[in-house]
């Protein structure tokens, strides 16, 4: 049994998405529904792997607007349900959240906003908590990976109460830091799973006579939160009346907590921990400022609580001191690191932080970075070396490369330079058409095959209504392969494991009017002929597109594992290899390294995943395969 | 000023970093102590710098302070280099013989990364992980698990904290089939070789 269902006393290892997900379930949600996006993928990925056992509905949609239509149409039928999203992802759902506070929900419906400070997996680190002023949606702030737990069950109660929408804002340490969480609930075995449509036209068209009524609804909620929610647990106050006051939102709290504890300073301040930034809840913060001298706002990124603290000062017309950003960094992931000499400086020490670090290590030539790279044997290697030559071929030069959000983003490094561009899900295709109507260039849209169906549909069709010449190039390997491997449209299969039609994307380029070429890019001589051809049509006028399928290397590796199909190796012949470093320059695969102090590659053997790419490559035939392949291991690709 | 255990996991995106913060975590439950393990996913774990930030002992916040560590654990050597920004005087650093330079980049040579790391008057010690999980399990995939093992005996400080027992029932409750008995096997070898090691 997953340790997710255990039952109410038992101690378990959760992951702050694992321990939403479990509260969920608590909550009795019978909906769940996203689409991935680091750091939030978990959330959903656990309650897919549980969802036949506790008898609920659990989707992978297709976007993120779609993921929260589904679980907000299921809210306001009555049956609880959660969405989760990266912050990013909130912007593509935005129309409908900004909707979703006018007409509220008949039962919880939480949304969570997995946020990304310091940009570990993400185009921008934007503070979510925005979009609850700008909506009017309360925004509940979790501490820890185990606050997480106790704070989303906190957050269907509230939506249940107010008949609201509720975001659950987590952030990268807490979406992916594991505690040990104590379950202090069960898992309902009763739940609300069918829903009962309520007529209101009123309140569900929000033509605009239907949208002002809801504005004043809305807004009577969302003065009655402000009033009435400045409560344990979403504001404490630890020692109240002092001249000094710590305030601090979600993890930052957790870092202030432990800051001043190492001062053995936490009897001298009050102490406050915002877990409800948004609407600040002004009578907590109004009592306290009012013994206050001086305040210290702890937050990650934007001064959202702090611009509010300042706020309720003003309102109430008092003459306190409040700092936050200009004491505390805007950008980037806060720690303790950078939250302890703020907290000292504010309450009057010059004490130094109890650790000092030896420095970096210093060599010649120094320890270089390592940033992510292509795995070795990813598809998407082979298929930009296809493209870049078959360009090549036909003649065609200074080709610009229009990119999008996936692993093959990596392609924008050496030697590859096949990502120039990379802004928001499915921006290839029309900063490509964009491109395509003021530079004279070839332009390539690339794009993967889940990104494809998210955000390249409506794109991919403006390409052929609004006529530019651009070629869109769908890198199809099956999955959705940087967020851990989820299902997708073209796929066949469900997040509950079940089948269903599989959509190719080439179909879909037919239709629109697209010639399209689909290759396999594990034959590379095949390949490369076919496209050439094919560019070679492009410049003749035919508007063409490009599919190359092929599935994920770290999917095929782990089916060999368990399969126990044995793929092929590649070895280099050292007496045949003259050290030219082709394959070295022209596939940047992380198996292949060149020993210090030699001047011939060899291929880490236990790394290989046999894609063969460094063997059609060679000129000197110096690579070949060292072991017996299993008579199959090619339908494993 | 007391602050918890903070133990460093470094290594390549691919390597198991996560899998041993699990592993570690689920020890310390079954030790009885608390713990956190701060883990990255995404993009950074396709080949890249991967650091998981494991602190034991009652607290929330999740990441170490830079200079914090009171030991590391490497899985490899230019990260174990990197990752000596996390170290104090009193470090103890547990790094795999391995060295995998990232793709068309200039390196140091292994020895040059071993003088320079004895040169900041480090406590550490090396061991050829991937060796060993190759020996026993047939593949370098459990060479975190046979790290461990031998950081578990030649580190003093974490072993207050988790016995191997403590692992051995972590990996019976992650792992399933032949895997268990495997990695375990893996564990004692590699712990056996780190007690051969402190006392030859």
């Amino acid at each position: 049994m997953s340790y997710i269902l255990s039952g109410k006393g038992e101690k378990v290892l959760l992951m702050g998405n694992e321990a939403i997900a479990r509260a969920a379930l608590e909550a009795g949600i019978c909906v769940a529904t996203a689409y991935p996006g680091t750091p939030s993928t978990e959330i959903i990925e656990t309650l897919s792997e549980v969802a036949g056992k506790c008898g609920i509905y659990v989707e992978w949609s297709i976007n993120e607007k779609v993921a929260f239509e589904t679980a907000y149409a299921a809210a306001i039928t009555g049956v609880r349900s959660i969405t989760a999203m990266k912050h990013v992802g909130v912007n593509v759902a935005a129309d409908i959240l900004m909707s979703s506070a006018y007409s509220g929900v008949k039962e919880g419906f939480v949304v969570v906003s997995a946020d990304d400070p310091g940009e570990h997996s993400s185009q921008n680190e934007q503070d979510n908590r925005w979009y609850g002023l700008l909506a009017h949606i309360p925004v509940i702030e979790p501490s820890s990976a185990r606050d997480s737990y106790y704070l989303t069950k906190e957050a269907f109660e509230l939506s249940s109460r107010y008949e609201h929408p509720v975001i659950l804002r987590t952030t990268t340490r807490v979406s992916h830091t594991r505690q040990p969480v104590e379950l202090n609930g069960d898992i309902p075995s009763e739940k609300k799973c069918k829903g009962v449509f309520d007529k209101n036209y009123e309140r569900w068209v929000l033509v605009p006579a239907n949208a002002r009524k809801q504005k004043t609804r809305m807004m009577k909620i969302w003065e009655a939160i402000r009033r009435n929610e400045g409560r344990e647990p979403f504001i404490y106050v630890w020692n109240p009346g002092r001249s000094k006051v710590v305030i601090a939102s979600g993890i930052s709290y957790s870092h202030a907590e432990e800051a001043l504890r190492l001062l053995d300073a936490l009897n001298d301040v009050t102490l406050i921990k915002v877990s409800l930034p948004v609407p600040l809840p002004p009578a907590p913060i109004t009592t306290v400022l009012k013994d206050a001298k001086e305040v210290l706002v702890i937050e990650e990124l934007d001064p959202v609580v702090e611009t509010q603290v300042k706020d309720i000062a003003v309102d109430e017309g008092l003459s306190v001191k409040i700092h936050g950003k200009n004491m505390i960094p805007e950008n980037g992931e806060l720690s303790i690191d950078r939250v302890f000499e703020p907290v000292a400086k504010f309450i009057g020490r010059e004490t130094l932080p109890p650790w000092q670090s030896i420095g970096e290590v210093k060599t010649e030539p120094p320890i270089p970075p390592r940033p992510p790279v292509l795995c070795a044997g990813c598809p998407h290697r082979s298929t930009y070396y296809i493209v870049k030559t078959a360009l090549n071929k036909a003649g065609i030069r200074n080709t610009v490369f229009t990119g999008d959000i996936g692993c093959y983003t990596l392609g924008y490094q050496k030697p590859f330079e096949t990502q120039m561009t990379c802004f928001e899900m499915g921006g290839s295709l029309g900063i490509a058409h964009g491109f395509g109507k003021v530079l004279e260039n070839t332009v390539i849209a690339v794009i993967g095959d889940s990104t494809f169906f998210h955000a390249g549909i409506p794109p991919v069709l403006n390409i052929v209504y609004n006529d530019s010449k651009v070629i869109p190039l769908i890198l199809d390997n099956s999955t959705t392969a940087m967020t851990g491997h989820q299902p997708h449209p073209g796929t066949g299969i469900t997040a509950m494991g079940l089948r269903t039609t599989a959509i190719l994307p080439e179909k879909i380029l037919e239709q629109a009017g697209f010639k399209t070429i689909v290759i396999n890019p594990l034959r590379v001589k095949e390949s490369i002929e076919l496209l050439t051809q094919a560019f070679k049509e492009y410049l003749k006028g035919e508007r063409i597109a490009i599919v190359s399928r092929m599935r994920c290397a770290l999917e095929v590796a782990r089916d060999a594992r368990r399969k126990q199909v044995v793929l092929p190796i590649y070895t280099i012949v050292e007496d045949k290899c003259i050290g030219c470093m082709a394959c070295v320059n022209l596939t940047a695969c992380p198996a292949i390294i060149v020993p210090a102090g030699s001047k011939k590659p060899i291929i880490l053997e236990e790394l290989c995943n046999g894609c063969g790419l460094c063997a059609s490559i060679c000129p000197y035939k110096a690579i070949t395969v060292k072991n017996t392949p299993s008579p199959e291991w090619e339908k494993l690709w | 000023m007391k602050t918890r255990f903070n133990l460093v996991l470094s290594g390549v995106g691919g390597q198991g970093i996560i899998t041993l913060g699990r592993l570690i975590g689920l020890g310390c439950m079954h030790a009885g102590v608390d713990v956190s393990i701060a883990e990255v996913h995404g993009m950074s774990q396709r080949g890249g710098s991967v650091i998981v930030h494991v602190r034991i002992g009652e607290g929330e916040s999740p990441i170490i302070p830079v200079g914090g560590a009171d030991t590391i654990i490497s899985l490899e050597l230019l990260e174990g280099a990197r990752s000596l920004v996390y170290a104090n005087k009193g470090t103890t650093l547990v790094v795999n013989d391995f060295l995998w330079p990232p793709p068309l980049v200039k390196y140091p040579h292994r020895d040059t990364i071993l003088a320079a790391i004895s040169g900041k008057g480090l406590t550490y010690y090396l061991y050829d992980a991937n060796k060993v999980s190759m020996e026993v399990s047939g593949s370098v995939v459990s060479s975190n698990i046979a790290l461990l093992g031998f950081a578990l005996a030649v580190d003093k400080q974490l072993s207050k904290y988790i016995e191997l027992s403590d692992i051995e029932w972590a990996i019976e409750k992650t792992l399933r089939g032949h895997l268990v008995d495997i990695n375990k096997r893996l564990l004692k070898k590699s712990y056996e070789d780190g007690l051969r090691h402190v006392n030859p």
